[in-house]
């Protein structure tokens, strides 16, 4: 990507945001500040951010591991509902054993999110069918089969909310620092972009990966197994993206209740693209757009702009950079 | 039982005209999984030009301009400058819900009072004239696309751009005009959920119906007479969830909620190839 590019779509996305605050009728050096200060102004903001970057960040790797491997997977919505539904299921069966309610919940959330791809694995690969048509299909059957489990199997029968049963406070993670949100869930999202990072360009496997994802047929040519390949990154996105619900639950809410998202599988593609579709940039991405919306919370209550600013801003740079980038994404689409 | 076959009607027409401008765009062989996104902007203008004091008639208009500047704009990203339609389409939906959410603030202010606009009028058949004229919309597609030179040059670019630009032809002005008038119908489909059912606006009001939309037409097999009954039914099942639940039976209704994607998924699974859908589906312009 061209510096004059980058340049040009930061410089358009941060002149249109400060239009927006002016109609909001704030001064931008203001709600700047305001912002700043509610997304890393203390030790609570900064965990409040570090917190919130969780599911963007692992999405939006997610988005890039399948994204690279020409697989459009546009369901990583329905796959982190998946995960956080196996959260909600699993975590509450071991109240005393914080061990063990954690593994189980961080090997069902992952599996979920890869059963809930699973269909659209097939469909791909078995009746041509595109994986944005099954994903947005399935990203609908979950979000019913959340709200039919929060009001069935999976509800509080001590509550008078349709949501699931909560996880004990022994099982919840704790707190990295005391008086901020973000707990080791961050440090694993970021390990895993790292890795994913690390196999995508510096191994065998990542390189072939990405020639399926270029190049189908001459990677079909040169002999790799490109169904084996692309299955397996879009059930690995799938995973990811189930296991970002699974934190979700056992980080920060504690229970299911519906509706469960407001829509960070969608965010994470935004953030994957901004980030160049690199696990890195995808990571760092998603960490900016937490610090958005945990500092835009702070620009609501202390400058009056409302706070979906938050979700302005980056769709702003992302149609930025597509427009001037143009055709060029379009290679990896299959 | 009047009362509940208004309710369906009321409840399928947004769904079907949504669902019948994706299936002109989608035939014209782009994409905009976005429509969730244009049915917000369009129940955001509809409601905000009504709370101005005009008509629901204007409302509708306003809607429908508000509209053809979002199909324009998404013709402008992935079908002029051929960026991915898919990426498009999503960053679309998180801006449309970003933005109707800030100007809905601004406007209503912090108070959070309920702020109504005046719906359509009941006409000739009970209900409004409009959303009696949306269930002929997918019939006047099936005959244009049929029996009209521009319908066979729109079904050409979603089925073999490559024919089209052979005889001459521009597949980007074909599919500018199929996602034009695409906006058109998902804004106007937002809309009328505004100017009939839920008069007043709340952040993401429109509450997945533009994914089920998308469903329809996956399910519609791309054939716009199937939408017919697809969006009768669904409107009539969400019709019936209002009477299921304030009977306190609220639990089928997930059920019924999950049928449009699993029928769909499964019309996908049981078709031989692609499901029946266009063969450039997705595909950038020659």
């Amino acid at each position: 990507m061209k510096a004059r590019t980058v340049l040009g779509v930061a410089i358009g996305t941060l002149a249109a945001a400060a239009l927006l605050v002016l109609l909001a009728g704030a001064s931008p050096a203001d709600a700047f500040a305001a912002l700043l200060r509610g997304a890393f102004g203390s030790k609570a903001a900064v965990g409040e951010t570090a917190a919130r970057s969780t599911g963007l960040v692992l999405t939006a790797v997610a988005a890039v591991v399948a994204f690279r491997a020409g697989v459009l997977n546009i369901g990583l919505e329905g796959q982190f509902l998946a995960g956080a539904a196996a959260a909600a299921a699993v975590g509450p069966l071991f109240p005393d054993l914080p061990i063990a309610a954690r593994a189980a919940v961080v090997f069902a959330a992952p599996l979920a999110g890869a059963l809930q791809a699973a269909p659209a694995v097939w469909l791909a690969e078995k009746r041509q069918v595109p994986p944005v048509l099954s994903t947005i299909l399935l990203n609908l059957v979950a979000v019913a089969g959340v709200t039919w489990l929060v009001r069935g199997p999976l509800r509080d029968p001590a509550g008078d909310y349709p949501q699931s049963r909560a996880l004990s406070d022994a099982v919840l993670l704790s707190p990295l620092v005391p008086g901020a949100r973000a707990t080791a869930a961050v440090l694993a999202a970021l390990g895993l972009a790292a890795t994913a990072a690390f196999l995508l360009a510096r191994t065998p496997l990542g390189l072939a990966l990405r020639a399926v994802g270029e190049a189908p047929r001459a990677a079909r040519a040169a002999g790799l197994p490109d169904v084996r390949l692309r299955s397996g990154a879009f059930l690995a996105s799938g995973a990811l993206a189930g296991l970002a619900g699974g934190l979700e639950v056992l980080a920060l809410t504690g229970r299911l209740y519906d509706p469960f998202s407001a829509g960070v599988g969608y965010s994470g593609i935004a953030a994957a693209l901004l980030g160049g579709m690199t696990p890195l940039g995808g990571a760092a991405s998603g960490f900016l757009f937490a610090a958005l919306g945990a500092g835009s919370s702070a620009l609501q209550r202390d400058a009056g702009v409302p706070s979906a600013l938050a979700s302005i801003v980056p769709a702003l740079a992302v149609l930025g950079l597509l427009l001037a980038r143009g055709g060029r994404t379009a290679e990896s689409s299959r | 039982m009047t009362g509940f076959v208004e309710i369906a009607l009321l409840l399928s027409a947004p769904l079907l005209l949504a669902a019948t401008g994706e299936l002109v765009l989608e035939r014209a062989g782009s994409i905009q999984i976005g429509l969730e996104g244009t049915m917000l902007v369009g129940a955001y203008v509809a409601f905000a030009v009504g709370r101005g004091g005009s008509s629901p008639e204007a409302s509708l208009a306003a809607a429908a301009v508000a509209g053809l500047l979002a199909g324009l704009l998404f013709a402008l990203f992935a079908v002029a400058r051929r960026a991915d339609p898919i990426l498009v389409g999503t960053v679309w939906n998180l801006l449309a819900l970003g933005a109707t959410a800030f100007a809905y603030r601004l406007a209503a202010g912090e108070t959070g009072s309920v702020l109504e606009v005046r719906t359509l009028p009941r006409g000739l058949f009970g209900i409004p004239d409009a959303v009696a004229a949306s269930f002929l919309a997918p019939v006047v597609l099936h005959l244009w696309l049929a029996r009209t030179r521009a319908g066979l040059r729109l079904t050409a670019a979603g089925e073999n751009p490559e024919a089209l630009r052979s005889l001459g032809l521009s597949v980007v002005a074909v599919r500018s005009g199929a996602a034009a008038a695409s906006g058109v119908l998902g804004a106007l489909g937002g809309a009328m959920l505004i100017l009939t059912v839920s008069p007043t606006f709340v952040e993401g009001v429109t509450a997945g119906r533009g994914f089920l939309a998308l469903a329809l037409v996956v399910f519609a097999r791309w054939k716009p007479l199937a939408l017919l009954p697809a969006a009768l039914l669904l409107g009539s099942v969400t019709a019936l969830q209002y009477r299921l639940q304030a009977g306190g039976f609220g639990l089928p209704y997930a059920f019924f909620l999950a049928l449009p994607g699993l029928v769909a998924l499964a019309a996908l699974a049981l078709a031989s190839t692609r499901g029946g859908a266009p063969k450039a589906l997705g595909s950038t312009a020659p």
